[in-house]
């Protein structure tokens, strides 16, 4: 597995080749501030030494978005049954949401659970495929999110940070380690056709430079906006414009032989143009078996498993291409009412999706050098405010409890880290804050949080902020 | 005053203890504090944690290291951290023996403080103030130099001799000119203007160049922007439903009429921070005050009113600070400033300013300067886009307590567009996007928002320091107050603030734009000079701290700064002072040793932004609209990112329209509607400033997806036909057309072969286009979203309101000559090339 990207390295020009090959005969001032350029940005495109040695060298994360239900996902709460529609017992704060107030009564949970694995961990009887692959996944219930907002918990868990603005996790890690294959972009996110709320901050570079903000793979459209020329205008065409520009750039950079940045930009375009060339066919996951289509759920007649599982597909061709950083996003877990309904479709719509990308993963060796991690910003709560005649239950928002799970190269699977109180209203053990989350995730990954910075307007800064402590019942 | 007395030296482990503060949390001010710093942070916080201890935070006490946590308030007996002073059993600390154990009345008052609760106060009156002169730079007063003869040569030319640096010849002509109009108005010079400029052979061309440039209202659009790329300028408030702003393009258009009128500085600063309490029947000083709420805000029934509250007044406290003193006062929020002279209290004694501020949106008339040619059909639009959807609304009248999940669902869509486009409904309204001090009835804002109390009731809320930022943990109380540090470096006395409700914004902004203020004028100047340059004398535009870059050019900075207020904080004088230095002109070659332009021995090439480029490509192709002013417009951006579903809380936001007319697309960048949520692809591509922190300086990377954007982009194709029918129309033969492309795009004439490889091409392309005829006009079909039911799980479909005005088409390809498409080939070219996007 380890020399596939090596392999696409060498198939494709290296710099110097496609240099002379291009004709642009910069001459060797040019060439030598290309590459002090290169240099410059930390080597971008190339690999970087990671701190420490680890197993995983790529990141596949999978945000579930709008915040799904631990409890009625992958943290049973029987006491519900016996609690339900029982008025809600809450210490209340001095401070509370709107949404909090009112008349609130426990809630059970509409869904069955089953026995999965080797451990007979409980989870929604729904994830029928999922539960094939529970031995490979570690399952953590201490994770505690700070805002029981969207957009503000979206970008904590993204990016560090509440407000937005700063370098998405994506972008820390390509950052961190560089890339593996000069064509494609290191930090790549699968959005669904709707972006997030709070948008593409979520997968921005903040303060690092631009070549670390992630590149969405759009749903629906052009994967990567502009890849293609408008119609009409066909492949030879755009070669002859593309050679009259590079004539006018050569005469342009021979007046100017001092300013190193015209070659640079100059290759931008190569850089670009070879993109084009090299993202559909891995883009392409029509090549892929019948039998890989339908694990990843791809094709059969759920329309939204199909469009996940797409996805996650295509996540795993691109690791496998060397993109370092993969974020699916699956959103629609927002359920405050029709939770039976509403959740129960977002499950059986990652279902296959989650165990395709496990199974495959796992059968092609790239599990173990992939860190795959499955969280929603925050999780929700065990009550609700009573809600059209008691009929329609469903959840709201809570930071204190939400469900995760990680898998692949360092992550200690087939167990259960920390839990909850018996209503799942917060988490009692191995309790962590998201920063903690974050230096783990970056350790699984070779790096350290505390050395991963970047000095910006005057300060060091670090993804985890402040920094945090490593959750060590999560690493094997 | 107290905390003066009760201040302690320690040294070299002694601790000279005045007196037991009764209080806990003066206790952890006067004596704790200083003892953690000096004893405790080496291992356990300050750049490592030994046992994975933490003790530079309380959070970081009650998690406790490998043993536990350290403190359990309220119990020092069960505390790890009393009996680790204490020296009981295994664990002592400090270790190193007897002599290392701190004194008996200190560990005392470790362990009362315990039980006190172990409040973390940080005030800092007491504290020691150690900062090495060289990083107080900022905060001392200016030297002025009394000679007339200096000017900014002077400066810069004793650094190059100091350096032996031999600087660049001047700039050419050609180059100077382009040079100066984009500096100056974001735009490239026509080739008329270039054209009277190299025929001009008086000595002071150059100078009156200078001047017709700052003259120009396109000044104060390229200026304006630089502005409100510091205070994070938006249209929408941001996060999940990101709601129109309905009035701030009033706050817009200020700011461009300030720098056109070269406003004094100090009036544009209290204009800004105070306007309201200044007149609040003056309707330019309530637009004004709009700055105080640029931030990104929002109130959900999800948010508390308190943390909604506390977001809004940590961003404003904050944001003034970075923007006219370039101090990171938000580094204060949770613990003192830990490279800066600014302790903790200093920064809630700040908040406490604002902390009287409430939203406001009053009727204010609009002023004659105000452009409102486009209120009255933006209005009948807008109105007639809510009939349409109140119209889909009532179609459910009949049933709506009947009404299936999905159809629910549908329903509940058009009522957040309605929700959404109750907001921009008021863009046409004589409305100010302001503040007030303390509520005044019956003024609303836009959104859920915040219970606005009764005036008649309203006091000033009292105003607690918050442990780590925190609004649950408030501690000593503070009153209004300023940067500390400015009074003991500098000398200028804080300003008397008020403790009622009004009047505390104008003492500050008194103290802000006050001359004896150090930060003020260096801070702006070295903005204009990095404009300018690409770099200010200090690196760091927001951070004049210890940590920002120090200046290159300390003396020049002073100068110029002392010059500023001098000629009564006029910022064209500051340009004019600039531009008209040798240095400003000076070439781009180089071949001395001056890495990185330190000394600026040239003149550093630069890209332009983002806003320059799309700007500047809709002039050269004859599309900008002149006009200016009024609600922010809709240009056309790409269209598959126009197309796609975004999220509004709980539902989806309507259809991204862009403006039907060519007039209101075509606008300069600055004039177009600046939505939180969504940022035209193409200026977000080319390192366009985030909406949501104060942008101090552009990047200018280059990666690949600029080349889709410029190289396949929709719009620059669109430009490029446009660009190639002005040609046609301009100029005859195929040469005389090309000549008038460069002469567009370049500011000057092709080389002979540039003309041939131009000619060649128009050649080869219009054969192929005879050849090939462009594919259709392509149909506008109505914009289907099937989105994910919340309720249900399931899918369901909508159909997007489509624009009740017609859109007025661009050029397209099949009303085009086979010649003229050829041009648009060679255009895009132009478009896309180095020359077009860098400045020399």
């Amino acid at each position: 597995m380890r020399n596939r990207y090596a392999k696409m390295a060498i198939a494709s020009p290296s710099r110097r080749e496609f240099l002379f090959h291009s004709g642009m005969g910069l001459g060797t001032v040019a060439l030598s501030a290309l590459l002090a350029q290169d240099e410059a940005r930390g080597g971008v495109s190339q690999p970087k030494a990671p701190h420490h040695r680890a197993k995983a060298r790529h990141c596949i994360f999978l945000l579930m978005e709008g915040g799904p239900s631990h409890i009625d996902t992958i943290d049973p709460k029987p006491k519900l049954e016996t609690l339900h529609m029982t008025k809600f017992q809450k210490e209340r704060t001095k401070f509370e949401a709107n949404m909090n107030t009112g008349e609130r009564y426990y809630v059970r949970s509409p869904f069955r659970f089953r026995r999965a694995g080797k451990l007979g961990i409980e989870i929604n009887d729904l994830f029928e495929s999922f539960a094939g692959v529970v031995d490979d996944v570690c399952f953590y219930r201490g994770l505690q999110a700070e805002s029981v907002n969207h957009p503000t918990a979206l970008y904590h868990l993204n990016c560090g940070n509440q407000f937005g603005g700063d370098p998405a996790m994506g972008a820390w890690v390509s950052y961190g380690l560089g890339t593996e294959n000069q064509n494609l972009p290191s930090f790549i996110v699968l959005p669904d056709v709707a972006y997030p709320q709070g948008g593409s901050a979520n997968w921005g570079n903040g303060f690092l430079p631009a070549h670390y903000q992630g590149t969405p793979l759009r749903a629906e459209g052009a994967p990567i906006l502009d890849m293609a020329p408008p119609p009409g205008v066909g492949a030879a065409r755009q070669q002859v414009n593309l050679d009259l520009l590079n004539q006018l750039n050569r005469r342009h950079s021979a007046r100017h032989p001092y300013h190193e940045e015209l070659a640079a930009r100059i290759e931008s375009y190569e850089l670009a143009f070879r993109m084009q060339a090299e993202m559909p066919g891995v883009a392409d996951i029509e090549k892929e078996s019948d039998e890989t289509k339908r694990m990843y759920g791809i094709g059969g007649p759920d329309k939204d498993a199909d469009a996940i599982g797409r996805r996650c597909l295509l996540a795993r061709k691109l690791v496998e291409s060397g993109v370092r950083f993969v974020q699916v996003i699956a959103g629609g877990w927002d359920s405050h009412d029709y939770i039976d309904k509403a959740h129960g479709a977002r499950i059986r719509a990652v279902d296959k999706p989650l165990a395709g990308l496990m199974k495959d993963l796992k059968r092609t060796g790239l599990l173990e050098e992939t860190l795959v991690v499955w969280a929603g910003e925050f999780g929700r709560s065990p009550d609700n405010g009573i809600r059209r005649g008691g009929e329609v239950w469903g959840r709201d928002h809570n930071a204190a409890a939400m469900p995760v799970w990680l898998a692949g190269g360092g992550v200690k699977s087939g167990q259960i880290v920390g839990a909850t109180d018996e209503v799942g209203l917060k988490a009692t053990e191995a309790a962590h804050p998201i920063r903690d989350f974050h230096v783990t995730l970056l350790h699984l990954l070779g790096l350290d949080d505390s050395k991963l910075r970047y000095f910006h307007a005057g300060r060091e800064k670090q993804f985890s902020q402040t920094g945090g402590e490593l959750i060590r019942e999560l690493l094997a | 005053m107290a905390t003066v007395l009760f201040r302690i030296a320690i040294c070299s482990g002694l601790v000279i203890w005045p007196a037991l503060a009764e209080d806990a949390s003066a206790l952890f001010r006067d004596a704790i504090q200083p003892v953690l710093k000096q004893q405790c942070l080496g291992c356990h916080g300050d750049g490592q944690t030994l046992a994975k201890l933490d003790l530079r935070t309380r959070e970081g006490m009650l998690r406790g290291g490998e043993r536990g946590a350290s403190i359990v308030p309220g119990d020092s007996a069960r505390s790890l951290l009393f009996q680790a002073v204490q020296g009981a059993d295994v664990l002592q600390m400090p270790p190193g023996g007897k002599e290392k154990r701190l004194p008996e009345d200190l560990i005392a008052a470790i362990g009362k403080w315990i039980d006190g609760g172990a409040p973390w106060s940080e005030a800092a009156a007491g504290r020691k103030w150690d900062y090495k002169e060289e990083d107080l730079w900022a905060f001392r007063p200016l030297k002025r130099p009394h000679d007339p003869a200096l000017n900014v040569d002077h400066f810069i030319d004793e650094k190059l001799r100091q350096h032996g640096l031999k600087p660049a010849p001047r700039a050419a002509g050609p180059t100077l000119i382009r040079r100066a109009t984009i500096d100056l108005t974001g735009l490239p010079p026509t080739p008329e203007e270039v054209e009277a400029f190299l025929k001009d052979t008086s000595p002071d061309a150059y100078p009156k160049l200078i001047e017709r440039l700052l003259a120009s209202p396109r000044y104060g659009e390229r200026w304006g922007r630089h502005w409100l790329d510091v205070v994070r300028y938006a249209d929408t408030g941001g996060y999940s439903n990101d709601f129109e702003r309905p009035n701030a393009w009033r706050y817009r258009d200020y700011v461009i009429r300030s720098f056109n009128a070269d406003k004094p500085y100090d009036q544009f600063v209290r204009e800004q921070i105070a306007g309201d309490e200044m007149d609040a029947n003056n309707a330019e000083y309530l637009i004004a005050v709009g700055f105080l709420r640029a931030g990104p805000w929002e109130h959900t029934g999800m948010s508390v009113e308190a943390v909604t509250r506390q977001m809004f007044l940590d961003d404003v406290t904050h944001n003034t600070a970075a923007v006219f003193l370039g101090l990171t006062l938000g580094c204060a929020r949770c613990h003192d400033h830990k490279f800066d002279p600014i302790p903790t209290r200093d920064y809630y004694r700040m908040q406490a300013v604002f902390s009287t501020t409430e939203f406001a949106r009053p009727k204010v008339p609009f002023l004659k300067r105000e452009n409102t040619s486009d209120l009255e059909a933006g209005l009948a639009r807008m109105r007639e886009i809510e009939r349409r959807t109140q119209a889909r609304i009532h179609s459910f009248d009949d049933r709506v307590k009947h009404l299936a999940p999905d159809e629910l669902e549908e329903l509940k869509l058009y009522r957040k567009h309605m929700q959404l486009d109750k907001e921009s409904l008021d863009r046409y309204q004589p409305k100010a996007f302001s503040v007030s001090s303390g509520p005044v009835d019956g003024f609303t804002d836009g959104g859920p928002n915040l219970k606005l109390p009764e005036r008649a009731k309203y006091t000033a809320p009292e105003v607690r320091i918050l442990a780590n930022g925190d609004i649950h943990s408030p501690g000593e109380r503070v009153e209004p107050g300023v940067v500390s540090a400015v009074a003991r470096y500098a000398g200028l006395q804080p300003p008397r603030i008020e403790s009622g409700i009004a009047g505390r914004r104008k003492a500050l902004a008194g103290w802000i734009a006050n001359p004896a203020n150090p930060l003020t004028a260096r801070v702006m100047v070295n903005r204009v000079w990095q404009y300018h340059f690409g770099k200010g004398i200090a690196a760091d535009a927001n951070n004049f701290g210890k940590m920002g870059g120090k200046p290159t050019h300390p003396e020049l900075l002073d100068w110029l700064a002392a010059y500023f207020t001098d000629h009564g904080w006029s910022v064209k004088a500051v340009h004019r002072a600039i531009m008209l230095s040798k240095a400003y002109q000076r070439g781009t070659r180089h071949r001395e040793n001056d890495p990185g332009n330190a000394w600026l021995s040239y003149y550093a090439p630069r890209r332009v932004e983002a806003e320059v480029l799309r700007d500047s490509i809709l002039a050269v192709a004859g599309e900008l609209s002149p006009e200016g002013g009024g609600p922010g417009t809709f240009p056309q951006i790409n269209e598959d990112v126009a197309r796609q579903p975004r999220h509004a809380m709980g539902s989806v936001q309507p259809a991204y329209r862009p403006s039907p007319l060519k007039r209101l697309r075509n606008r300069r960048t600055i004039y177009t509607f600046q939505q939180r949520s969504l940022v035209d692809p193409m200026i977000e591509v080319f390192n366009g400033p985030s909406l949501d922190m104060s942008c101090e300086r552009r990047e200018a990377s280059t990666v690949a997806t600029q080349a889709f954007a410029l190289f396949n982009g929709k719009f620059v194709h669109d430009m490029a036909l446009a660009f190639a029918a002005r040609l046609e129309r301009e100029a005859g033969s195929r040469k005389g057309r090309v000549e008038r492309a460069f002469r567009l795009a370049y500011g000057r004439a092709p080389d002979a072969e540039e003309m041939r490889l131009a000619l060649a091409h128009i050649e080869k392309l219009t054969r192929e286009h005879l050849t090939t005829p462009p594919p259709p006009k392509p149909e506008r079909k109505p914009l289907v979203h099937e989105i994910t039911s919340e309720l249900t799980g399931e899918n369901f479909r909508f159909t997007q309101q489509e624009d009740p005005v017609e859109y007025e088409e661009n050029l397209h390809a099949t009303d085009a000559k086979p010649e003229t498409r050829a041009f648009a080939d060679l255009a895009l070219a132009l478009l896309n090339s180095n020359e077009f996007v860098y400045v020399y």
